[in-house]
């Protein structure tokens, strides 16, 4: 996906494949502006007029929407896909109370009568862990977490096959984030969904996912199993944001901030994109694209992988 | 609520005080007094022009004077036309004001529809020839010079065409037997368009509250409706002629007022429109799967409806000029005219009073606009 600008093509997203299994949780981690806001606004055809999707193709549950026309599209958003946005705080209209919020988009897709719509939205408060009586009140009535959980209340009202959730909770303070990342575990596993689970933290992203994929300039550079690759980290790229946030599960590291900022995607680098950066490029990494280092799921594209560690 | 509407009315009140005071400070910063007027003529002797004074307060200490001015206004009492005597001046504004307001308010109506209509359109198709030549349109009339502009109108439709009349407020051949007086056909036309306003009112709530299927197609058809009974209730009394004379000479007019100032509200909205669509809630109704026409009207235009409401009403303020330079172009015997020939007579108690009336119009004007912002936007706390 690229963004036409007056300078020219931002490509954005970038020869990226993945899939998700039902029930599963996808994380997709990387530093701000390698295009993980953009896969998500792709997944759901909401692109801005500048962007385009040049080529490549999206299957949601084997149905390839990226021909589909927009009133053929309009059935599959929220009903099978639906979205957390990275800006949930401004996500609420200002002007509607926010259960109507929530009934517009029923009333639009499960085409539920009044009555039942209100019953359904209290379902939804209650798995979300919000008030009843904050149902009829507009959104700046609500705390921040508050808005959030509401807008996880939106997302679920269709029951959609898959979320995608866009650094859900990054507005948050760490309490509050963290509740809110037990309770949407925890409606997932109730009503098991799909989700795809957007972060810049590598250590949110250990807690809620089941397979990650590391982002670096618009590529998925490394993909696995949590497990694999946050024990035996193969892309440099990784192990650096590893390093430069501290770890939830075991002992304290030093806080190694990652020089340098991820590239502008009007004109990536050549061969591999992390080069400017990576303390083990070689000449090779400057001129050829590196090829894929495999271990059973587990991947990277690195020209220097470390050793395998894994016993 | 209440409290808020009591804090605005007081704070409105207060405006009004003050522009009072002005206005009777501006009055008496002028050299010499009403009775000036007669100080040349031979005819009148000294001893009746002291009378005269003394009969007219003006030998009394300035502050009484301010406290008469301030009582008699609030009693609505601004005393006796001198071009028109004997007729009261009150009398005169009670006649006046129903044409201009009829006048005013249909082509602010009109307009603000007409602006925010085409506003929403081309911010939503950027690009389009509607774009181009509403916007080309809109800017030419808005900047163009009124008094040539109502003169166009007049020699176009009316002078060249003959659709319309060439000015004035009815034809009085037409009138010379009526059955009724004008000004009780006019009283009654007002009437008629605020019953047929109601119900396209009580429409539009309950067919937005209810998120009926077919809403537009139910209140055009009411609108058409309750306008067809009203037409026909007009002619069922042998009046109907009259009113169509009135209405006839009415169209061109607002038609003018109406082409001046809708790109005004157009490119606001065009404006404001652009901005919400950045909005978030704008990406997350459309990710809703909602129509494209409900992502525009009912979250981008509605939250784009919010500055747009307050600056229209800024802009009544200067639509009194506008108003006033149109009512002497089409002849129209308003409040313009009225405050405009009362100046050149040098007729003092109905300047005053006529001016009085414009003032208070803009504040009531705000006082509506607080409350109907009050009503569109959830955040504002009273
Ligand atoms: N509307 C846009 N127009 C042009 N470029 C954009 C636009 N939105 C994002 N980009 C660019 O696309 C790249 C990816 O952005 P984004 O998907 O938001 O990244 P992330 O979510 O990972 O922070 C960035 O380089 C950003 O500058
Ligand atoms: S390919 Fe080279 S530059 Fe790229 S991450 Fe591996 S070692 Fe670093
Ligand atoms: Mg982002």
């Amino acid at each position: 996906m690229h963004y036409m600008t007056r300078a020219g093509a931002v490509r954005a997203v970038d020869g990226v494949t993945f899939s998700v299994e039902r029930g599963q949780s996808l994380g997709l981690v990387g530093e701000s502006g390698c295009g993980k806001s953009s896969i998500a606004i792709s997944l759901l055809k909401i692109l801005p007029d500048s962007a385009r999707i040049l080529s490549g193709s999206i299957l949601l549950e084997g149905v390839d929407i990226l021909p589909l026309s927009e009133d053929e599209m309009r059935e599959y958003r929220w009903k099978r896909i639906s979205m957390v946005f990275q800006a949930a705080m401004n996500s609420l209209d200002p002007v509607y109370r926010v259960g109507d919020q929530i009934i517009e988009a029923l009333e639009l897709h499960v085409g539920s009568a009044p009555s039942e719509a209100v019953e359904r939205v209290r379902e939804l408060y209650d798995l979300v862990g919000l008030n009843h009586s904050f149902i009829p009140r507009y959104p700046h009535e609500y705390s921040g977490g508050m808005k959030q959980r509401a807008i996880i209340a939106m997302a679920l009202a269709c029951e959609p096959a898959i979320i995608v959730a866009d650094e859900p909770t990054t507005a948050l303070d760490v309490i509050v984030q963290d509740r809110i990342l037990r309770e949407m575990r925890k409606v997932r596993d109730a009503l098991d969904m799909s989700m795809i689970y957007i972060s810049h933290d590598m250590a949110v992203i250990a807690e809620v996912s089941d397979v990650v994929g590391v982002m670096y300039a618009g590529r998925i550079v490394e993909f696995g199993e949590t497990k694999d690759v946050f024990e035996n980290p193969i892309h440099p790229y990784t192990r650096a944001l590893m390093s430069a946030f501290p770890s939830v599960t075991g002992e304290k590291r030093e806080l190694a901030t990652l020089p340098g900022e991820p590239p502008n995607l009007l004109a990536p680098p050549s061969g591999c994109r992390f080069h400017p950066r990576c303390p083990y490029a070689t000449e090779e990494c400057r001129s050829q694209p590196p090829p894929t280092v495999r271990r059973g799921v587990h991947w990277a594209d690195c020209w220097n992988p470390p050793e395998d560690q894994s016993p | 609520m209440a409290h808020y509407l009591v804090k605005r009315s007081a704070q409105i009140l207060l405006t009004l005080f003050v522009f009072l005071s002005l206005v009777f400070f501006i009055v008496n910063a002028q050299p010499g007094d009403v009775s000036s007027f007669y100080a040349l003529n031979p005819d009148i002797p000294p001893e009746t022009r002291e009378r005269m004074q003394d009969l007219f307060g003006v030998n009394d200490p300035l502050w009484k004077q301010y406290l008469v001015h301030v009582r008699n206004t609030f009693t609505g009492n601004f005393g006796v036309s001198f071009s028109h005597y004997p007729r009261t001046v009150a009398d005169i504004i009670r006649e006046r004001l129903p044409r201009t307001l009829a006048l005013f308010l249909t082509a602010s109506v009109i307009s603000f529809y007409l602006g925010f209509a085409l506003g929403k359109i081309i911010a939503w198709r950027r690009g389009g020839w509607t774009e181009y030549t509403s916007t080309i349109g809109g800017v030419t009339l808005y900047t163009v010079f009124t008094p040539w502009f109502g003169l166009m109108m007049i020699w176009l439709f009316a002078f060249r065409a003959g659709w319309f009349p060439i000015g004035k407020f009815l034809d009085p051949v037409l009138w010379r037997d009526a059955p009724t007086d004008a000004n009780a056909i006019f009283n009654r036309m007002i009437l008629s368009a605020i019953v047929v306003s109601i119900a396209v009112f009580a429409l539009f709530a309950v067919t937005a509250k209810r998120r009926m299927a077919h809403s537009r197609l139910i209140r055009i058809g009411g609108l058409a409706l309750s306008a067809l009974a009203v037409a026909a209730a007009w002619f069922a009394t042998g009046t109907g002629y009259l009113a169509w004379d009135i209405l006839k000479h009415m169209i061109l007019p607002v038609a003018t007022l109406t082409l001046i100032s809708f790109a005004g509200t157009m490119l606001l909205t065009r404006n404001s429109m652009l901005e919400t669509m950045r909005e978030d809630y704008v990406m997350a109704a459309r990710a809703k799967g909602l129509p494209e026409k409900d992502v525009r009207d009912r979250h981008v235009a509605r939250n784009a409806l919010l500055p747009i409401v307050t600056s229209f009403v800024f802009s009544l303020a200067f639509a009194v000029d506008g108003g006033v330079i149109i009512e002497q172009i089409f002849s129209w015997p308003g409040m313009g005219q009225t405050l405009v020939s009362a100046a050149l007579t040098e007729d003092l108690p109905l300047a005053v009073g006529a001016f009085v009336f414009v003032g208070v119009f803009v504040l009531i004007a705000h006082l509506a606009a607080d409350i109907l912002y009050v009503y569109l936007d959830p955040r504002i706390r009273y």
